[in-house]
C-alpha cells in the first residue's frame, strides 16, 4: 500500500447515512431476524418481568406476608412465661396456633363416643388447617370476607371458612360445623387470608378460628402436633435479623423456627425464584434457537445484497466500510425485533399474572421491571451478535469482480468472526451465571443444550451426508427431494437443529411430565397408605387399631410415637457444631432447616437397612442413642459415636450417634431420619401417628365418619386427595415450562420458514424445469410434501430418541422413578409439532405452484 | 502492441505528459492446477493523462479482465502496474477500494446502480465514500448536467435503461476522478440512447479533463477516440492512434 492511503474510511455517522438509505423501512430481507429476536427476548422479557415482579411483591409485602416484623414458632407447646415476656419487650404481639385438624359438618353429635356401628355418622368431614388468631391478628394487612367485611379474629363460636373449606363440607354461610367435638358456626367466607403465602404448603382449605377455640376443644394437649405461632410488630425500628440473633442466643434450646419480614414465605421465595430461573433458561435455548433463524436470515440478506456489497467496492467502500453500514442495518433490525419483544414481553405480563392469581402474590395490571427487560434486551443482542458476525464479516471478503464475472470463488473463513462468536458466547454464559442464584444449576443446564445442540448439528450433518450416499430414487421426484435434503446451499443442518431442538424439548417435557404423573396416579397410591393419622392418643392406640378393623377387617393398620424437635447441634462431643452457627446449611442437609418429625424404636424400621454401626437392643436403657439417616450423616460428615442435640418442647436432649441407616423413601410409609432409642425421648408428651391400608376397592367414606367421630382430637390425611394437589402443581409447572418450550418450536418454524425464503429462487428454478418437462401441479406440490415428509420423519426419529432418552436419564437416573410416559400423550404433543412444521413447509412452498414456466423462465 | 508507448518503469510518455496509467508484463491467472486459466498473458500499456483509449477485442479476449485490473477491481497475478501515480501491484483489495475514491469512475454495462437508493443518493455515495462534505450538492449538480434533474428522487425501478445509465455516468464523473473506465456502456441499450449517453459521456469527460478508457465492440465509437488497443488471446494484438 503508499504511503498516501492511509484509510479514513467511513465514519459511523457517514456509515449510517448510507446504511439508512439501504435499509427497507419494512425491514425487508431482515424479517426472519426481526421475528426470531421478537420471540426469544419477548419470551425472556415476559419470564424476567413476571418473575422480578412476583420477587418484589414478596419482598415489598414482607410484613403483610409473615404477618409481623418477625415470626417465632415452636412446635407442640406454648411459649413459657419468660419466652413470651421476652417477645413482648420486641413489640406487640400477636399469638396463635396452627394444626391439622378434622371438620364435620352438620351439628355437634351425641354420639361421639358411640361404638364402631356408625350410626349417628352425618355430614361430610373434612381434613383442614386450623388456624386460631388473637384479638390483634392481623398485625399487618386485612382479612376481608366475601361479602365484603374486613374483619380480625372471628367471635368464640365462629368461624372464617375458605370456600374450600365450605364446599368440601358443604355448607352455606350461617350453617353449623364441628371441629374436635366443638360445634363452630361459618360466620364468613375467606377471600383474602394476608398471611396465607407465608403458611406454606396445606394439607387441607384453611378455617379461622378464635385463639381459645383450640385448647378449648382439647386439640393442644400434650403430645399434639399443633404449631404455636407469635408475630411480633417492632416498637420502633429494629433489624429483625439482629432481633431474631439475640433470641437464638437467649433460647438456644427452645427449638424456635423464625421467620424475618424480609423471608417471609421462603418456600414460596425459592419455588418463584427457580422456577423463573429454569424458565429463563428455556427462554434462553429457545433465544439460542432463534439464532440460527437469525444467522440464516442475515445469511440470505447479504447474500441477497452481493450485487450491491460489490458496487459499493466498486464505488471505493473498504471492507471496513462494508461491515459497518452492514452492521449497523442488522443492528437496527435486532434492536426493533428485540424492542418489540420487550414490549410484547411487557404487555403480557398481565395475562400470565392473571393466570396465577390466587397462587402467588402478583400485582394484576402492567408491571415495569427495568433490569428483566435490559437482562432480556441483552441477551437477545448479545445472540444477535453471535450468530450475525459470521456472515457479516464474510460479507465483507465479498469481491468488488462479482458484478464483472459470475465467478464463484470460496471466501476464507475469518477470524475475526471467531473473535465475535467466541466473545457472544463468553458473555452470554457469564450473563447467565451472574444473573443465576444457583450458578451450577445454570452452568449445567447450559452444557446440557450445548451438548444437545452440539449433538443435533452433527445429526445434521450426518443426515445431509447421509442422504448424499443413500442410493437414488427411481421416481424423479423422489430423487429431487431427496436431493434437496444435501444440494450446496440445504438448510437441512441447520433445521434437523432448531426443529429437531424444539421438538425434543416437547417429547422431553411430555415424557417427564407424564412420568411423573403416571408415578404418582399409579405407583405411589399402590405403595403409599390409603390415609395418614397425626394425633393418636398414645392410650387409645389398641381402640384405634380395633376401630380400623372392625370396619375394614383386611385394612392395615401401622402406628409410631411422633414428636416433633429441632436439630440444635451435632458432631463430637467435644467440638459440637452448633446449626445457629452455620453461615449456610450444607448441601443435602435440610433435617437441619427447621422443626422435624421424630421418633423412637426398639427396633430397625421396616424397609431400612444399617449401613454403620449397631442396632440397641430392645430393652436398652444406657446412655441415650440415635439412629441418623446415611444421606443426612455424610452431608453433615456425622459419625457413629458423634453426638446430636435435638431441641423438643423447649429442653435441648443430647443423644450419641449409634448407627447409620438407609431409608428407602420410596417406600412412602414413615420415614425419620432420626430415630432414637425409646429411653432418650419417650418421656416427652407425645401422641402416635398412623398409616391406614386398605384393602383394594374398599369404601373408605364410612371409615372417615367413623375416626372422626370416636377421634375427634385426631386429623386424617386422605393420601388421595394430596395426590390431586400435587398433581394440580406438576401440571401448572408443566404448562408454564411447555409454553416456555414452544418459543423453541416457534423459533425453529422460523428458521423453517426463513430457509424455505433464502431457496425460494433455487426452487422455483427447480419447479418451472419439471412443469417445463411436463409435471403438473399437483406432482410439484408431492415433491415438496416428499421433501418436508422425508424432513419430518427425520425430525420425528431425531426428537423422539433424543427427547425420550434424556427423559429417561432424568426419571430413572435422576429421580429414581419408574419409567412410566404416557406414549399417546408424547407422541400426540410429537405429532402436532411435525403437523405444524409440515403446515409451515407446505405453505411456505404455495407460490411455488403459482409460478408461471414462461414468465419465471424470462425472470431466471 | 505499440513499441511507441512501451517504456519500462515510465510515468511519464515519451512527450513527458504524465501517465495515467503504466503497465509492464501484466499477467492474470485464475485457478489452480489444473484448472488455471491464463486470462491476460503480459500486457504492456500505458495511458497518458486525458488520453481516450478504446479497448476492443472479441468476447472472452480478456478486454473486461485488463480494465478489472487496470481499475484495481481486481489484482495481477504479475507484473507492474501503476495507476494515477500509485503502484497497484502493492496493495491489498480495501486498500485499492481506497484508492479508487474519488480518483476512479467506473461505468458498467448493466449500470449498477444500488436499487434501494434514490438516482441523487447512488450519484453521492462514492464521494461520501471519499468523505465528501458537499457529497449531496455535487450528486445533484452533476445529475442536472446529465439531464436528470428532475429525476433525483427517483429509484433505478422509478427509471428507464437510458435514465439508469445517465446516473450510472454522473456517478463516476461526480467525483471529478483523474481516470474512467466504462465497460460496454451503450451494451444494454437501444441504438438512439446509446448514442445520447456517449454524447454525454465524452461531453463530461471533456469538461471534467479525465482519461478514459472504454471497452466497446463499435467501431464507430472506437473511432471517436485517441487511440485503440485490440485485445486478443489475453495480449494486446494492435495499438494505434485512431485518428
Amino acid at each position: 500500500m503508499s504511503a498516501g492511503n492511509v484509510d479514513t474510511g467511513l465514519s459511523w455517522g457517514a456509515a449510517w447515512r448510507i446504511a439508512k438509505r439501504d435499509l427497507n423501512a419494512r425491514f425487508k430481507g431482515l424479517r426472519l431476524l426481526l421475528v426470531c429476536l421478537f420471540l426469544g427476548t419477548g419470551a425472556l422479557a415476559a419470564i424476567g418481568t413476571l418473575t422480578a415482579a412476583i420477587e418484589s411483591e414478596l419482598g415489598n409485602r414482607g410484613q403483610e406476608l409473615l404477618g409481623g416484623d418477625l415470626e417465632v414458632e415452636v412446635w407442640q407447646r406454648d411459649l413459657t412465661p419468660e419466652e413470651r415476656a421476652a417477645l413482648g419487650e420486641i413489640g406487640e404481639i400477636s399469638a396463635g396456633t396452627r394444626l391439622q385438624a378434622m371438620a364435620v359438618s352438620g351439628a355437634v353429635s351425641e354420639t361421639v363416643s358411640e361404638t364402631v356401628s356408625g350410626a349417628g355418622a352425618a355430614g361430610n368431614a373434612a381434613p383442614v388447617e386450623l388456624k386460631a388468631v388473637d384479638t390483634a391478628w392481623p398485625l399487618y394487612g386485612t382479612l376481608t370476607l366475601k361479602d365484603g367485611r374486613r374483619v380480625g379474629a372471628p367471635d368464640r363460636g365462629e368461624a372464617w371458612l375458605a370456600q374450600g373449606a365450605l364446599d368440601g363440607l358443604d355448607l352455606a354461610v350461617g350453617d353449623t360445623f364441628t371441629i374436635g367435638g366443638t360445634q363452630l358456626i361459618a360466620a364468613g367466607v375467606i377471600d383474602n387470608e394476608p398471611d396465607r403465602l407465608s403458611e406454606g404448603f396445606q394439607l387441607g382449605p384453611t378455617i379461622i378460628v378464635a385463639e381459645d377455640m383450640p385448647g378449648a376443644a382439647g386439640l393442644l394437649a400434650p403430645g399434639a402436633m399443633y404449631q404455636s405461632k407469635y408475630r411480633i410488630a417492632f416498637a420502633g425500628g429494629r433489624d429483625p435479623d439482629a432481633v431474631k440473633e439475640n433470641l437464638q442466643k437467649r433460647f438456644p434450646n427452645a427449638g424456635f423456627d423464625y421467620r424475618t419480614r424480609d423471608n417471609a414465605s421462603p418456600g414460596a421465595d425459592r419455588f418463584v425464584s427457580r422456577m423463573g430461573e429454569f424458565l429463563t433458561l428455556v427462554g434462553l435455548a429457545a433465544l439460542v434457537i432463534a439464532g440460527i433463524g437469525i444467522g440464516g436470515g442475515v445469511s440470505s440478506y447479504l447474500e441477497a445484497r452481493r450485487a450491491s456489497i460489490a458496487t459499493l467496492k466498486v464505488l471505493g467502500a473498504s471492507s471496513r466500510d462494508i461491515t459497518r453500514i452492514y452492521a449497523l442495518q442488522i443492528g437496527a433490525a435486532a434492536l426493533v425485533g428485540s424492542l418489540l419483544g420487550l414490549i410484547a414481553g411487557f404487555a403480557v405480563t398481565p395475562l400470565l399474572a392473571a393466570a396465577l392469581q390466587g397462587l402467588l402474590p402478583v400485582n394484576g395490571g402492567f408491571v415495569f421491571e427495568p433490569a428483566a427487560l435490559l437482562i432480556a434486551a441483552a441477551y437477545g443482542l448479545l445472540v444477535a451478535v453471535v450468530f450475525a458476525a459470521t456472515p457479516l464479516v464474510r460479507a465483507r471478503k465479498f469481491p468488488a469482480m462479482a458484478l464483472m464475472r459470475a465467478r464463484i470463488v470460496p471466501l476464507s473463513r475469518d477470524g475475526r468472526a471467531l473473535a465475535w462468536v467466541g466473545g457472544g458466547m463468553a458473555a452470554i454464559v457469564a450473563l447467565a451465571l451472574v444473573t443465576a442464584r444457583q450458578p451450577l444449576l445454570s452452568a449445567g443446564f447450559l452444557g446440557g443444550a450445548a451438548v444437545t445442540l452440539g449433538l443435533l448439528a452433527l445429526l445434521g450433518w450426518g443426515i445431509r451426508k447421509l442422504a448424499a450416499i443413500a442410493p437414488r430414487p427411481a421416481n424423479p421426484l423422489w430423487r429431487n427431494a431427496l436431493a434437496n435434503l444435501h444440494r450446496p446451499g440445504a438448510a437441512t443442518g441447520a433445521l434437523v437443529t432448531a426443529l429437531g431442538f424444539g421438538l425434543s424439548a416437547f417429547v422431553l417435557l411430555a415424557a417427564i411430565q407424564s412420568s411423573i404423573d403416571g408415578n404418582i396416579e399409579r405407583r405411589v397410591p399402590m405403595e403409599a397408605p390409603d390415609y395418614f393419622v397425626l394425633d393418636v392418643p398414645r392410650d387409645r392406640a389398641e381402640a384405634f387399631e380395633q376401630l380400623v378393623l372392625a370396619d375394614q377387617p383386611d385394612a392395615t393398620v401401622r402406628t409410631v410415637p411422633s414428636l416433633r424437635g429441632a436439630i440444635l447441634a451435632y458432631g463430637p462431643k467435644d467440638a459440637l457444631i452448633r446449626v445457629t452457627d452455620l453461615e449456610e446449611i450444607p448441601d443435602g442437609a435440610w433435617p437441619l432447616r427447621g422443626e422435624r418429625g421424630l421418633t423412637y424404636a426398639d427396633k430397625l424400621p421396616a424397609g431400612n437397612s444399617l449401613t454403620a454401626g449397631q442396632w440397641w437392643e430392645p430393652s436398652y436403657d444406657g446412655e441415650p442413642l440415635v439412629s441418623v439417616d446415611q444421606e443426612f450423616a455424610e452431608a453433615i460428615d456425622l459419625q457413629p459415636g458423634d453426638y446430636i442435640t435435638i431441641g423438643l418442647l423447649g429442653v435441648g436432649r443430647t443423644a450419641k450417634v449409634a448407627n447409620l441407616r438407609r431409608i428407602d423413601w420410596e417406600s412412602m410409609g414413615f420415614n425419620y431420619v432420626l430415630v432414637f432409642s425409646s429411653n432418650a425421648i419417650r418421656d416427652a408428651p407425645h401422641n402416635l401417628a398412623a398409616t391406614i391400608e386398605l384393602a383394594d376397592g374398599a369404601d373408605t367414606g364410612p371409615l372417615l365418619r367413623l375416626l372422626v367421630k370416636n377421634f375427634p382430637s385426631s386429623s386424617v390425611i386422605e393420601i388421595g386427595q394430596v395426590l390431586a394437589e400435587a398433581r394440580v402443581i406438576l401440571s401448572q409447572v408443566g404448562t408454564a415450562t411447555f409454553a416456555a418450550a414452544s418459543v423453541a418450536v416457534l423459533a425453529g418454524l422460523a428458521v423453517l420458514i426463513g430457509a424455505i425464503a433464502a431457496a425460494r429462487a433455487v426452487r422455483t428454478y427447480d419447479t418451472v424445469v419439471f412443469r417445463v418437462l411436463g409435471a403438473s401441479r399437483r406432482q410439484v406440490l408431492l415433491m415438496q410434501l416428499a421433501e418436508y415428509g422425508l424432513l419430518a420423519i427425520i425430525l420425528a426419529v431425531v426428537a423422539l430418541g433424543l427427547g425420550t432418552g434424556l427423559a429417561w436419564l432424568v426419571i430413572v437416573q435422576l429421580f429414581e422413578f419408574d419409567w412410566l410416559p404416557d406414549w399417546a400423550e408424547v407422541l400426540g404433543v410429537l405429532g402436532a409439532g411435525l403437523l405444524f412444521v409440515l403446515a409451515f413447509a407446505l405453505a411456505g412452498s404455495l407460490p411455488l405452484m403459482r409460478a408461471k414456466p414462461a414468465q419465471a423462465l424470462r425472470a431466471l | 502492441m505499440a513499441p511507441a508507448l512501451c517504456h519500462l518503469g515510465a510515468v511519464t510518455s515519451p512527450n513527458n505528459s504524465p501517465l495515467a496509467i503504466s503497465a509492464r508484463n501484466l499477467t492474470l491467472t485464475l485457478g489452480d492446477g489444473d484448472a488455471a486459466v491464463e486470462i491476460l498473458r503480459g500486457i504492456d500499456l500505458d495511458v497518458a493523462d486525458g488520453e481516450v483509449l478504446a479497448l476492443l477485442g472479441p468476447s472472452g479476449s480478456g478486454k473486461s479482465s485488463l480494465m478489472a485490473v487496470l481499475s484495481g477491481l481486481e489484482r495481477a497475478t504479475g507484473g507492474s502496474l501503476t495507476v494515477a501515480g500509485e503502484d497497484f501491484m502493492a496493495m491489498d483489495e480495501d486498500a485499492l477500494a481506497r484508492a479508487r475514491r474519488g480518483k476512479i469512475g467506473i461505468v458498467l454495462q448493466a449500470f449498477h446502480l444500488l436499487p434501494t437508493m434514490t438516482a441523487a443518493e447512488n450519484v453521492a455515495t462514492p464521494m461520501e465514500l471519499a468523505g465528501d462534505k458537499d457529497a449531496g450538492a455535487r450528486a445533484e449538480a452533476e445529475l442536472e448536467a446529465v439531464g436528470l434533474g428532475h429525476r433525483l428522487t427517483h429509484y433505478p425501478t422509478q427509471l428507464s435503461g437510458g435514465e439508469q445509465q445517465r446516473v450510472a455516468l454522473a456517478r463516476a464523473i461526480a467525483p471529478r476522478p483523474r481516470l474512467i473506465f466504462a465497460d460496454e456502456p451503450t451494451g444494454n441499450l437501444d441504438v438512439a440512447t446509446g448514442h445520447d449517453i456517449i454524447e454525454l459521456m465524452f461531453a463530461r469527460r471533456a469538461e471534467a479533463g479525465a482519461t478514459l478508457v472504454i471497452i466497446t465492440h463499435d467501431p464507430e465509437l472506437a473511432a471517436r477516440c485517441d487511440r485503440i488497443v485490440t485485445i486478443a488471446d489475453g495480449l494486446i494484438a494492435t495499438d494505434s492512434a485512431a485518428r
